[in-house]
C-alpha cells in the first residue's frame, strides 16, 4: 500500500513540475516552430527572482505572482532579441537552439555572478508535513499537485475558448493565413514566449520552495521535459500534459525499485523505444498546431 | 471612377531572384479585374507583393489613393484589403467556426460579424452543416469555401482570389464560379487569377496577361477576344 502511495504521490507531483515545463516547450514549439533550449535558465531564473523579491521583504504571496510576471517580459525580450531576428532563415530551427543555448549560458552566468553559488531556498507555498496512505509529504508539494492541473487547465481554456488564445493557434498552423487575416504574428511570438517563460518561472517558484536552487537547476528539468515532449509529441499542448505525469509515474516507479541510480538510464530508454517505434510521439498527430 | 488599386512600377522577388520586372496594374476602374498567364511568370508574387506578404524592391502600390508599400500585412488587412491564397491552405487543425472568427480579427471587421457571417452562410449553405468541423476533414471544394468565406468575414473593400478553382472537380468549380459571382454582383470588387479563361471572360471586365513578370497585355472593356488569340497570347505565335 505504501509502495503504491509512494509511486503515485512521486508521479503525481514530479508530473507537475515536468507538465509545467513541457507545455511551454511545446507551446513555442507549435507556434514559431522553434526549440528553446534557454526553458530551463527561464526556470532558475524565476526562482531567483522570487527569492530576491522575498529576502527584500516581500510577503511570497506578492513576491512570487511579480516574479511570474517579470519572467513573462524576460521571455519576451529573449524572443525580440535572439528569435525574431532570424525568423524566415532557411535553417532557423538549427540557429535558434545556438542562440537559446547562448542567451542562456549567459543568464546562467549572470546568476552566477550576481548571486553567487551558495545555495538558497525560497518559503514553500505551504509549511508543514502531513501523512497520506503512510507516506510522510508536505503540504508544499500537494499544494503543487493541485495548482497545476488548474493552471494548464486554465491554459487551456486560453488557447480554446479566447480570442486571443485563437490567433495563438492560428499562428501555430499557417503563418502565412495568419497574416492575410491580419493576425500580429510577431506579437503573438512575443506572448507564445511570454507564456512559456512564466510558466517555466513558476516551475522554478515550485521547485525552490522544497528543494535548493542553484545557478544551475533548471538543467535537469529541462532534459526532463526534452524527453516528455519526444516521448509525448509536441504537435499539441495536451500530449505534453499527459506525457508528463506518466513520466512522473515511471520515473517515480524506476526510483522505487530500482534506485535513483538506474532511473535517467531507464528514461532514456524510454526515450530511445519512442524514437525507433513512433517518432512523432504516442500523443501526436503529424501536424503542427495546438489544440 | 478612381482605380481602387494601383500598381506602379512594382519589381520584387526572393533573394536575388527577381520575378516582378517593372510591372503597372490597375483595378477597380471598370469592375472586376482577372490576370492571367502562364505558370511561374509572377502572378502569386504580384498579389503577395500587393497584400505585404512580401516587400517589393522598388514601385508603388496605391490601395484606394494610399501608398501601401512598406505597411504591414495586418495593415493592409486593417484597410479592407483581402487576399485569399492560392491552394486553400488554411488552419488545418482549425474549425470553421474559428476560421469565420478569425477572419473577422481585424478591428474594421468585427463590428460586422454577425451580418458577414450570415451573408457566407447564405452564400455556401454546406459551411453551416460542417460549422464545428476541422477544416483538414472538409473536401477541397468545401476548403476553398472556407477560404472565401474567412475573407468575406473580413469586410473586404477589395476581394484578391488567386486560382480559386485550382484542382476542383468540374462539378464543385462550376458550383464556386457562381458563388464568386454572386459575391461580385455583392458590391466588392474582385481581382482574380484563374486559369480558366471562360471563367474570367464572364466574371471580369477588364483582363491583364501577365508574362515574365510584367503586364504582357491589357485587355479592356469592349475589347472581346477569342479563344485562339488567348491560346496564342500563352504559347506564341
Amino acid at each position: 500500500m505504501s509502495a503504491l502511495a509512494e509511486i503515485l504521490f512521486g508521479g503525481l507531483f514530479q508530473g507537475s513540475l515536468y507538465a509545467m515545463m513541457a507545455v511551454g516547450l511545446a507551446l513555442v514549439w507549435t507556434t514559431i516552430g522553434v526549440f528553446n533550449f534557454s526553458h530551463g535558465v527561464f526556470m532558475m531564473l524565476g526562482a531567483y527572482i522570487a527569492w530576491q523579491l522575498v529576502e527584500l521583504g516581500l510577503p511570497a504571496a506578492v513576491a512570487f505572482p511579480v516574479a511570474v510576471v517579470v519572467m513573462a517580459g524576460v521571455g519576451w525580450i529573449l524572443q525580440a532579441s535572439v528569435v525574431r531576428p532570424l525568423i524566415g532563415r532557411p535553417n532557423i530551427v538549427l540557429v535558434v537552439v545556438i542562440t537559446t543555448l547562448a542567451a542562456g549560458s549567459l543568464i546562467e552566468n549572470g546568476a552566477l555572478t550576481i548571486w553567487g553559488p551558495r545555495s538558497k531556498q525560497i518559503p514553500a507555498l505551504i509549511a508543514g508535513n502531513t501523512t497520506i496512505g503512510g507516506v510522510g509529504v508536505s503540504l508544499h508539494q500537494i499544494a503543487i499537485i493541485v495548482i497545476t492541473p488548474l493552471i494548464l487547465a486554465a491554459l487551456w481554456m486560453f488557447l480554446n475558448r479566447t480570442r486571443l488564445g485563437l490567433a495563438l493557434r492560428a499562428v501555430a498552423q499557417n503563418e502565412d493565413a495568419s497574416h492575410l487575416v491580419g493576425l500580429n504574428v510577431t506579437a503573438l511570438y512575443g506572448l507564445a514566449f511570454a507564456i512559456a517563460a512564466s510558466l517555466a518561472g513558476l516551475a522554478g517558484i515550485f521547485m525552490g520552495g522544497y528543494r535548493f536552487m542553484s545557478p544551475v537547476m533548471g538543467s535537469d528539468p529541462l532534459l526532463k521535459a526534452l524527453i516528455v515532449v519526444v516521448f509525448g509529441g509536441i504537435s499539441s499542448i495536451s500530449g505534453p500534459i499527459f506525457a508528463a505525469y506518466l513520466i512522473g509515474f515511471f520515473e517515480a516507479a524506476c526510483s522505487y525499485y530500482f534506485g535513483l541510480y538506474w532511473t535517467p538510464a531507464l528514461l532514456f530508454g524510454v526515450l530511445i523505444l519512442t524514437l525507433m517505434v513512433r517518432p512523432e510521439g504516442i500523443f501526436a498527430s503529424r501536424s503542427r498546431g495546438l489544440a | 471612377m478612381n482605380p481602387i488599386l494601383s500598381v506602379e512600377g512594382v519589381t520584387a522577388g526572393y533573394g536575388r531572384v527577381t520575378v516582378l520586372h517593372d510591372i503597372s496594374l490597375e483595378a477597380g476602374r471598370f469592375g472586376n479585374v482577372g490576370l492571367f498567364g502562364p505558370n511561374g511568370h509572377g502572378k502569386t508574387t504580384l498579389l503577395r507583393a500587393i497584400s505585404g506578404l512580401l516587400q517589393p524592391k522598388s514601385g508603388r502600390i496605391r490601395f484606394d489613393g494610399q501608398d501601401i508599400v512598406g505597411h504591414s500585412a495586418r495593415a493592409i488587412v486593417g484597410a479592407g484589403l483581402i487576399h485569399v491564397p492560392q491552394g486553400n491552405r488554411l488552419f488545418p487543425d482549425l474549425s470553421i467556426a474559428d476560421c469565420m472568427a478569425l477572419g473577422a480579427y481585424s478591428p474594421r471587421a468585427r463590428p460586422h460579424e454577425a451580418e458577414n457571417r450570415e451573408k457566407v452562410i447564405k452564400l455556401f449553405p454546406k459551411l453551416a452543416e460542417r460549422w464545428r468541423q476541422r477544416v483538414r476533414t472538409l473536401s477541397g471544394g468545401e476548403r476553398q469555401m472556407v477560404s472565401i468565406g474567412t475573407a468575406l468575414m473580413s469586410h473586404p473593400r477589395l476581394l484578391i482570389l488567386d486560382e480559386p478553382t485550382l484542382g476542383l472537380a468540374p462539378k464543385i468549380k462550376d458550383e464556386l464560379c457562381a458563388s464568386v459571382m454572386d459575391i461580385s454582383r455583392g458590391g466588392v470588387p474582385l481581382i482574380v487569377v484563374e486559369q480558366d479563361i471562360e471563367f474570367l471572360l464572364e466574371l471580369t471586365q477588364q483582363l491583364y496577361l501577365v508574362n515574365h513578370g510584367a503586364v504582357a497585355t491589357e485587355i479592356k472593356p469592349g475589347e472581346s477576344l477569342d479563344h485562339g488569340e488567348i491560346m496564342s497570347m500563352y504559347f506564341g505565335h
